[in-house]
């Protein structure tokens, strides 16, 4: 079923809906970007329909919200500890169709890969989404090349148009909160192709995948990369954190556990004790974040690549590293090294 | 060669005395170091019509034009006519006549600026949109004062080196919560600014009171954990010259003030010089007329009803230090004493 709803009808609907929701969406900070008078866009709690951004791709994306970047996960007081509160209200995301699948991704790493992580569980079980349709896709995105433009795990769809949003209602939870609305014709539509196109190489063996690991193609990166780390924060589906425990400086037996996002591109992120570590290059870490999300991801969990082409990456990369030319990149160095012999 | 000039009214007049006798270089305005490029083709008519075919790019950002006879100044006038009406007037809203007699005077000197932050990625501000508004509060003035903006604390804009440096700073804001302690910041602080930056416990902890309000935390962050406040703060730096004397980098004077402190206190300048000289402009530079004054006096006349911001730190007081190009310098026979305010000009020319 679709209704029409002005902004005005869609602010009280917000009204009604916060009752038991928080709603989160991409919202403008101004003149908080990195360079200056330049804007984020990024996801946080809101209240009316004028703060949503609709028409722009957010820098960060809807991950935020389910697991934000910085968590306390217990208090402990000597022998004692208490898992830190959640608030006890549902969760209603506007997602796009990429971040939406982005999140099918996080729940593999934290809920499917051995055992379930319990803190993202109780944020992830309260979460529904508005899909919102994107009605055009930025020069970034690639979300048709990995599949990823179309989903249909949401409550709800809306389309913003000028002054006014449809909102097609999936489901039926929801269906109290339109009763007495303006009735529409809405048919939910998808990006059916994107300006930008890449083709995911096909790595056939663990030979090729070791070729292409010492590959001349990385070495680029040793120069052009910056370990910053602004790719993966940007990006939809990395997961890592890192644990830390603080004590309180008044009293050293009381203190809190935490996690905080994590980056595999920042130096000392896989550093062993005894001071080991894998990847010693900035290229070996560029090497290893692009072929986990176009490979190795997928070879664990067979059921699609990681990546799902927002392109947050190739935005935020403030060295102008695309994500998509390095896609590119690697297809060529496959071909290279099968000799024509593989389906790259 | 018989000429029969007063060359000191053509220098009033923004045309420089050329060792070769009759001629003179023309030196146009630009404000804020930017202008639209289609003026260009007016440079080269000067140049290919009544100069000798160069152009200069001139020590404080003006556009120069040497090989000028005396005799074609009041053509050249003239044609200057629509660049000063667009670019003063225009531009930077300048309270002047435009008859057709070129500039009415050199005093205050032009305006110059890095590109600020329509351009650069380290810039905390717009640098030209502030030199246009300084412009129209000193020019055109005869009391002489050398201003330039800088959009960052790196000061490539030569804050340092004016009576009056401009320079843009920011002051950070930090979100606890977005920061994933990386040490990008600290890193990027050490490196490039005061080091006041240090990881406690995976998270930042800050000496404030030696920020430069850089914003380089904000450009190496990952996370846009460091932004930078929304409002827009200014340090100015007074006394800073070049010369054969006593050359010295200018000291702080303001710092964390907004842009309308900014604009009151050069409002204030031509008061402040016109006290100084006893209402007789000379071709003397502003830091000069500090050094007469005294800082004290200075900033008594300077800050005179401005409301300060806030945030506004003004320095008690100053201790320069100058190149002294012989030692003692300042040492000579009391007759021979500069001095400032009411009859210290008397009996000078």
């Amino acid at each position: 079923m679709g209704y029409k709803l002005s902004f005005e009808t869609v602010n009280s609907l917000f009204n009604e809906l916060r009752k038991e929701y928080k709603i989160y969406a991409p919202k403008r900070f101004p003149k908080a970007g990195r360079y200056s008078d330049t804007d984020i866009i990024r996801y946080a709690e809101i209240k009316n329909v004028e703060e949503i951004v609709f028409d722009e791709k957010s820098d960060y994306p809807a991950k935020e919200v389910v697991s934000p970047i910085t968590q306390t996960l217990f208090y402990f007081t000597e022998d004692e500890y208490r898992e830190a509160k959640v608030h006890d209200k549902k969760v209603l995301i506007f997602a796009r169709p990429c971040d939406i699948n982005a999140q099918m991704n996080q729940d593999k790493i934290f809920l499917e890969n051995g055992f379930e992580d319990t803190f993202y569980k109780r944020m992830r079980d309260k979460v529904n989404y508005v899909m919102m349709e994107c009605t055009s896709s930025e020069d970034t995105c690639f979300c048709c090349s990995m599949g990823t433009n179309k989903t249909d795990n949401y409550g709800l769809a809306a389309r913003f148009e000028e002054g006014q949003v449809l909102f097609n209602v999936k489901d039926d939870k929801f269906a109290p909160f339109f009763e007495g609305k303006e009735e529409a014709e809405y048919t939910v539509k998808f990006i059916e192709e994107n300006e930008t196109k890449v083709t995911i190489p096909v790595i056939p063996n663990k030979d090729v995948l070791n070729k292409l690991k010492e590959h001349d193609m990385w070495k680029e990166f040793n120069k052009r990369c910056v370990s910053c780390g602004s790719c993966t924060i940007a990006c939809s589906t990395c997961t890592c954190f890192t644990t830390t425990d603080i004590s309180y400086n008044e009293n050293g037996s009381v203190g809190e556990r935490r996690r905080t996002a994590a980056s595999c591109q920042v130096a000392g992120f896989d550093e062993m004790a005894g001071g080991h570590d894998f990847r010693k290059t900035t290229a070996d870490r560029y090497r290893y974040k692009t072929l986990h999300k176009i490979h190795d991801y997928n070879e664990r969990f067979g059921q699609g690549h990681m990546c799902v082409g927002c392109g947050r990456c190739t935005e935020r990369c403030p060295e102008f590293i695309s994500f998509t030319a390095t896609i590119e990149k690697v297809n060529k160095a496959v071909k290279e090294i099968c000799g024509g012999e593989c389906n790259a | 060669m018989n000429h029969d000039i007063d060359v000191k009214a053509t220098r009033i007049n923004c045309f420089r005395q050329s060792k070769v006798a009759g001629e003179f270089m023309l030196q146009l305005r630009v404000p804020g170091s930017i202008i639209d490029a289609k003026h260009l083709t007016s440079v080269q008519h000067i140049a290919e019509t009544w100069g000798d075919g160069t152009f200069h790019i001139g020590m404080r950002h003006t556009l120069n034009i040497p090989g000028i006879k005396y005799e074609n100044i009041p053509a050249v006038n003239e044609y200057i006519n629509n660049y000063i009406k667009e670019v003063e007037v225009v531009e930077c809203d300048v309270e002047m006549e435009t008859c057709g007699k070129g500039y009415p005077t050199i005093g205050a000197r032009n305006i110059m600026a890095c590109i600020g932050n329509s351009h650069c990625i380290k810039a905390n501000v717009n640098t030209h949109e502030l030199a246009k508004k300084i412009e129209k509060e000193v020019f055109p003035s005869h009391y002489h004062i050398k201003t330039t903006v800088a959009g960052c604390p790196n000061d490539c804009a030569k804050a340092h080196f004016n009576d009056f440096g401009v320079i843009g700073i920011a002051k950070m804001e930090y979100d606890r919560d977005r920061c994933i302690g990386c040490g990008a910041c600290v890193e990027a602080c050490s490196h490039h600014a005061t080091r006041v930056l240090s990881l406690v416990n995976g998270k930042i902890e800050k000496d404030t009171c030696c920020c430069v309000g850089c914003g380089e935390c904000v450009l190496a962050c990952p996370t846009s954990a460091w932004t930078r406040n929304e409002k827009k703060f200014y340090r100015i730096m007074i006394g800073g010259r070049t010369g054969k004397q006593y050359p010295r980098m200018g000291k702080m004077f303001a710092n964390w003030v907004t842009e309308d402190v900014v604009l009151a206190i050069f409002r204030n300048w031509p008061k402040f010089s016109a006290w100084a000289l006893d209402y007789k402009p000379v071709y003397l530079h502003g830091g000069h007329l500090i050094d007469r004054a005294g800082y004290i006096k200075f900033k008594e006349l300077i800050l005179e009803g401005v409301e300060l911001n806030p945030e506004a730190q003004i320095a008690e007081r100053i201790y320069w230090q100058e190149d002294e190009k012989r030692a003692n310098i300042n040492v000579k026979p009391i007759a021979k004493h500069n001095s400032a305010g009411p009859g210290s000009q008397d009996g000078r020319h």
